[in-house]
């Protein structure tokens, strides 16, 4: 009898990932084929964009000019405005981070953090204090807000506090930065305040066209379902352009009228061009909200209004306390789809001149030093844009998870 | 109410009640149009009071109504006024495509300010239009209209296929593809679009090599930073008669496939209708090839000097922007494709498996169909986006509807009839594509049921 070695024991590991390799790489015979294909243009494509990253690209373009990028022309001795609202947006977070603990608005919470991180990163000077002072802020207001929920009884009301508090950074933010003249605003300040004026008076505005659209009264109706295909029907550059040229024609012009006996003076309204951009992108993306929203009043079962209706309730309290909490929740996801667009078409100003991040990657290559460098000046600008699609598209995808969206 | 106690004068009010309302509606329209602003104003006061005050149901219906239509012309009147105040102080028409005459109807639609010369050069056209600076601004727009269709088209037609690939891709069992499909759909998802297309003009088409130092592939193929010069069919007089013979050969084998599947369905054997007719297309296609005298021609392109000639030359504008949109779209479209499939229970599957279909028949037979239904109307959406998104085309200096309307507004300060004519253009493509997919769709519901 020959003594037979007993076959040494492949290590668990290595049995899985060889196990795992079959199953998913090489099945089968087109299977194997494919993974190879695959691999050798994923090596060729990732080689070609490390050694870009790595040795070709000369980054200076971006390092020199990371001021340009992030608040534009914003004059140096300003920049304080923008650290009070920093300030302020980074406690609400780190607050709201607490007091909410368990949904998905932590995910929102750090994305507005983190938000407040990049501006602090990138502003010129010293900003070792004032990033350490975001930090501080943050972390100090979440265990604040922790110490609260937990030990006392007050999260009620201070959670009431902190939507108050969210309001009056809103206005806060607006009075400090509109001392400066909006053409000096720039880079990803611009683009961010573009995005969230946008998402702030679209979402209002959306709700109230759907709720139109679904009404009885034909008239309303019929205006609401014209604004919303009239709006879907054409690219957001038309309405820029209109914006741009067509709007301050039409609301520019003091009048003076005589209403019933009463001498009135309708004061002409000053758009500059910022404000043009906000007037458009509002208008635009109002109707595609309008359109979600409506998706999401369609789903609430009629029963719903009915019971509300047998309980004596009117038509604005059954409106905002049964159906738009159930119509809205129903659609969360979606609505964060449509901020995210909204996000994406804030670079379309560029084409009405306004120099928003985009214009800042273009710019960049214009200066003697960096011409020729699009490249890296416009994939540093895709990356910023990518990190706050990227995780609004991650934070709404958790939100859906923790509403149970579909599941109840 | 019922009928038994219905009399003839309710009976009257009731089919009257109507006209009766519609004639105030219309009235009190045109009394907001017409009449001084302050009395549209006015108007708005007392019916929002109205609205306010009324207890009854029935005539607060009729009040809040008549008070938001009263506020919405109120509202259009003041922009407007304000608006043709302003042009007059620029001189300028609102709307010069309308005329006042002296005779019935009183307005006559004109196009005369666009027959004005345009002055300025389109770099490329498409299907075969002709355009020189001498032509006119409606010429002009015309050609725009031409590139953006073109682009449309094309891009709606290559997205789908990238689309599809990359949806398929991201449910494949093999690990690597699908990995590769979700790094594509979600890198170029949430970067915008414009910032693509900037990146494809700007950072590789243009950074091609020169004409005379560019890739030159067997004197057929050139790419460099002037354009693409691929071979191309050529045609000569004989080409209008071949493509209406083969005009007669898609009747004849629509024909052929309707007898096949007749024959298919009446004996139960597979009869290969869509070989059949597909193989008497080819026959008639090859004999009017013959019989007209070599309608087509192999064109090879040309470098000479600095530029190319013959062939089919495609400009880096036009590369950039189509594979901008097609990989921008391919995302959202892949997103659909996966969803739509994953939407079909799994029981399907397993079901066919059951039966003894193979893979591919699964998908052929089984899922695809189904998943087609619910893919169709979040495909419109992506369809009418690409189209409308082809305006961007304006950042990397292709000559689209868009970008033709703009240098016309630049030249002639007429910004409002432009705009207004450009967004037309754009809502009646955009109906146009609706209602083609609104038809595939009722096609593919009627053949479920």
């Amino acid at each position: 009898m020959t003594a037979t070695t007993p076959p040494v024991a492949e290590p668990l590991t290595v049995r899985r990932a060889r196990l795992w390799a079959r199953e998913n790489l090489f099945g089968s015979v087109p299977n194997t084929l494919l993974t190879i294909v695959t691999a050798v243009f994923l090596a060729a494509a990732v080689w070609g964009v490390f050694r870009f990253v790595f040795f070709t690209a000369e980054w200076e373009v971006v390092d020199a000019n990371r001021r340009l990028f992030f608040v534009g022309r914003f004059p140096s001795d300003e920049t304080w405005r923008i650290w009070v609202v920093l300030f302020t947006v980074a406690g609400l977070a780190g607050l709201s981070w607490g007091l909410w603990s368990g949904i998905g608005m932590k995910l929102a919470a750090l994305g507005l953090g983190g938000l407040a991180l990049v501006f602090a990163f990138m502003a010129e000077g010293d900003v070792a204090w004032s990033t350490a002072a975001i930090v501080a802020l943050f972390t100090g207001a979440y265990a604040a807000a922790r110490w609260l929920v937990r030990t006392t009884g007050y999260a009620g009301p201070a959670r009431n506090l902190a939507v108050a508090g969210w309001l009056a950074s809103f206005v806060l933010a607006t009075l400090l930065l509109r001392e400066v003249n909006t053409a000096l605003w720039g880079g990803l300040l611009l683009t961010m305040t573009l995005a969230i004026v946008g998402i702030v008076a679209s979402f209002p505005l959306g709700v109230l066209l759907a709720v139109g659209r679904t009404s009885t009264y034909p008239v309303i109706r019929l205006f609401c379902v014209g604004y919303i295909e009239l709006i879907r029907g054409v690219p957001l550059i038309t309405l820029l352009f209109t914006a741009k040229f067509i709007l301050p024609l039409m609301v520019e012009r003091e009048r003076e009228l005589s209403l019933l006996g009463i001498d009135v003076t309708f004061p002409g309204v000053e758009m500059d061009d910022v404000l043009r951009a906000m007037a458009a992108i509002t208008i635009f993306s109002s109707a595609y909200l309008a359109e979600i929203v409506r998706g999401g009043l369609q789903a609430v079962p009629k029963g719903q209004v009915e019971a509300a209706k047998a309980l004596g309730l009117g038509t604005a309290r059954i409106l905002g306390l049964i159906v738009l909490p159930q119509a809205l929740r129903a659609v969360i996801p979606a609505i964060v789809g449509q901020f995210i667009a909204l996000f994406k078409d804030t670079s379309l100003v560029v084409i009405i001149g306004l120099t928003e991040l985009l214009r800042a990657g273009q710019q960049v290559t214009a200066q003697p030093a960096f011409i020729g460098k699009q490249a890296e000046a416009l994939l540093f600008v895709a990356l910023i844009y990518w990190v706050v699609a990227f995780s609004m598209s991650r934070a709404s995808q958790q939100l859906e998870r923790t509403l149970g969206v579909g599941e109840r | 109410m019922s009928v038994l106690t219905e009399t003839p004068v309710q009976r009257l009010g009731a089919a009257l009640r109507p006209a009766a309302l519609f004639g105030l509606g219309g009235a009190a329209l045109l009394a907001g149009i017409l009449l001084p602003l302050e009395f549209a104003l006015a108007t708005v006061i007392v019916a929002a009071v109205a609205a306010v005050l009324s207890r009854n149901a029935r005539v607060q219906r009729f009040t809040v109504q008549a008070a938001f239509a009263a506020a919405v012309i109120a509202v259009g009147r003041i922009l407007i006024d304000n608006l043709t105040f302003h042009l007059d102080e620029l001189n300028l028409n609102a709307f010069p495509f309308l005329r006042v005459t002296g005779e019935f109807p009183f307005i006559e639609v004109t196009r005369d300010f666009l027959r004005q010369r345009a002055g300025f050069d389109i770099s490329e056209s498409s299907f075969g239009l002709e355009y020189t600076a001498n032509d006119s601004y409606w010429d002009a727009y015309m050609v725009g209209l031409a590139n953006t269709v073109r682009v449309s088209l094309l891009g709606i037609f290559l997205a789908t296929i990238v689309g599809t690939v990359a949806g398929v891709a991201r449910l494949s069992r093999n690990w690597l593809v699908s990995r590769v499909a979700t790094v594509y759909v979600e890198t170029l998802r949430n970067v915008p679009l414009l910032v693509q297309l900037i990146f494809w003009y700007t950072a590789v088409f243009l950074k091609l090599p020169t004409t005379t130092e560019g890739v030159n592939l067997f004197e057929a193929v050139f790419i460099s930073n002037r354009a693409l010069a691929l071979p191309w069919l050529g045609t000569t007089s004989g080409f209008g008669l071949w493509v209406l013979l083969l005009g007669v050969g898609v009747l004849v084998a629509a024909g052929v496939w309707a007898l096949r599947a007749r024959r298919q369905e009446q004996t139960g054997r597979p009869s290969y209708p869509w070989w059949w007719a597909f193989g008497t297309f080819a026959v008639i296609g090859v004999i009017g090839l013959l019989a007209t005298g070599t309608p087509l021609t192999y064109e090879e392109p040309e470098l000479v000097g600095r530029s190319y000639e013959g062939g089919l030359q495609i400009t880096p504008e036009f590369t950039a922007l189509l594979v901008g949109l097609t990989l921008y779209t391919g995302t959202f479209i892949a997103e659909i494709v996966r969803g739509s499939i994953q939407a079909i229970p799994k029981g399907q599957t397993e079901a066919a498996a059951a039966l003894g279909l193979s893979g591919l028949q699964r998908l052929r037979y089984v899922i695809l169909p189904q998943a087609m239904r619910i893919m169709i109307p979040p495909l419109t959406n992506q369809y009418l986006n690409l189209m409308k998104n082809s305006s961007l085309a304006v950042a990397v200096a292709f000559k689209d509807l868009f970008d033709v309307g703009r240098v016309t507004i630049n030249q002639t300060g007429q910004a409002v009839p432009i705009i207004v004519l450009v967004m037309l253009t754009y809502l009646a493509m955009s109906l146009i594509i609706s209602l083609v997919m609104n038809t595939v769709n009722n096609r593919l519901r009627l053949e479920s049921r």
